[in-house]
């Protein structure tokens, strides 16, 4: 339940959207149940999963136009040496830079790193082979550390010039 | 192994995704290579501050009482975190097993009573026409997830004319066909527990009973009393 209200809280952003796409994928699963095969959860969290997309698709047309965005392909050396400064990072513009993310790599990492979910239960959910889930992963590591290194630089302009 | 190959393999083996000989390949090329280390520990510092500073979600309280009382089953307690995994197994679980038994009695006798009227309208009353009830029962158990009971009372007035499978309350369901005169009687019947109902509407009589962990509803055109009277022959007293 929680799994479910904090993977909808990170795709739509807010806490009021995501309270109500949770509800109507929850009394959606329990009104498909015998669609459920194997564990519970991944199952229920493709399930959310598939509602948050609908859900920015028709509130967030913006936010799912970045996946095939060329721009969005990380430098080629982003995970230079700033990105270390992860350790050090304020909460507050990490969780800002995580949320900046587009959703295709945002929900991966939340998957993975907040859901402490394998890759065979994050391709399930995603509906994508594990091969996808590897590369989106590691995109949204570079990417985050990217703009980690930007708001590094942007803190400290004068240690790094 | 190649740099950019263990660059790459990298993030599975932080994530603990590297099968066992991968990950030895991959030890051993990050002792030799330094760049490589620093790339690995870059990744676990960012693997860390995620995990430690990113923001938990965790639902409100006030959204579990929102979906428990949009559920049909509102008495289902919505499980917590902790347990989630097995509750949620359980709750599905338990609702496959109970089947319709909890689902609001009124707007099942809707559905029963607008399937029927579909399938008097010119809808395929039968998918397997027979009186035998060996082959009956075989062609339902074969195409639900229980067997349901299938018995021919010929001699009695109510020949066992067929039966198909009908979806009620999002679920398939079987219904048996059965004569009387000229007039047919529908018995829905699913798994699951109902306190006995009787109602009548624009022509139509219908029961409900449970008998035997099966649930029973009759819809048919007969009499109040003939329909009574199969419900005592299907075992509903």
């Amino acid at each position: 339940m929680d799994a479910a209200y904090n993977l909808a809280r990170w795709l739509t952003r807010n806490d009021h959207d995501a309270q109500d796409v949770v509800q109507e994928a929850m009394v959606r699963a329990f009104r498909f149940s015998e669609g459920l095969r194997g564990e519970a959860r991944p199952w229920l969290l493709a399930i959310v999963r598939h509602a948050c997309f609908t859900w920015l698709k028709s509130n967030r047309p913006g936010d799912l136009a970045s996946l095939e965005d060329a721009g969005f392909e990380p430098a080629a050396d982003a995970d230079g040496p700033e990105a270390l400064a992860a350790r050090e990072l304020d909460r507050r513009l990490l969780n800002e830079a995580i949320s900046a993310l587009p959703p295709h790599f945002r929900e991966v990492l939340v998957l993975r790193e907040l859901e402490d979910l394998s890759y065979k239960d994050i391709a399930r959910i995603i509906d994508a082979p594990i091969g996808t889930v590897m590369s989106r992963l590691a995109r949204a590591r570079r990417l985050l550390a990217d703009s980690m290194r930007v708001i590094t630089r942007a803190a400290r302009p004068k240690v790094h010039e | 192994m190649k740099h950019e190959d263990a660059r790459n393999l990298l993030h599975a083996y932080v994530d603990g995704e590297l099968d066992a000989a991968t990950a030895l390949e991959l030890e051993a090329a990050l002792a030799a290579d330094p760049m490589l280390r620093d790339a690995h520990e870059r990744l676990r510092a960012m693997s860390a501050a995620i995990r430690e500073k990113g923001d938990y979600h965790a639902a409100p309280a006030a959204l579990g009482r929102r979906i428990a009382a949009s559920l049909p089953r509102p008495e289902a307690p919505m499980p917590t975190r902790r347990w989630w995994i097995p509750a949620g197994a359980f709750a599905v679980a338990a609702l496959l097993a109970v089947g319709l038994a909890f689902l609001n009695a009124s707007e099942m006798a809707d559905e029963v009573f607008a399937s029927h009227a579909r399938t008097v309208l010119g809808g395929q009353m039968m998918q397997v026409a027979s009186s035998d009830q060996h082959t009956v029962k075989p062609w339902l158990s074969a195409r639900l997830p229980y067997s349901p009971p299938v018995a021919d009372f010929a001699a009695e007035g109510f020949p066992l004319l067929g039966a198909r499978l009908d979806y009620v309350q999002k679920r398939p369901v079987a219904v048996l066909v059965y004569g009387r005169r000229k007039h047919t009687i529908e018995a829905f019947v699913w798994p699951g527990e109902a306190r006995a109902r009787e109602l009548a509407r624009d022509g139509l009589n219908l029961r409900s009973f449970s008998r035997g962990g099966m649930t029973w509803w009759l819809v048919s055109d007969v009499s109040a009393a003939e329909l009574d009277e199969l419900a005592r022959r299907l075992g509903g007293a």
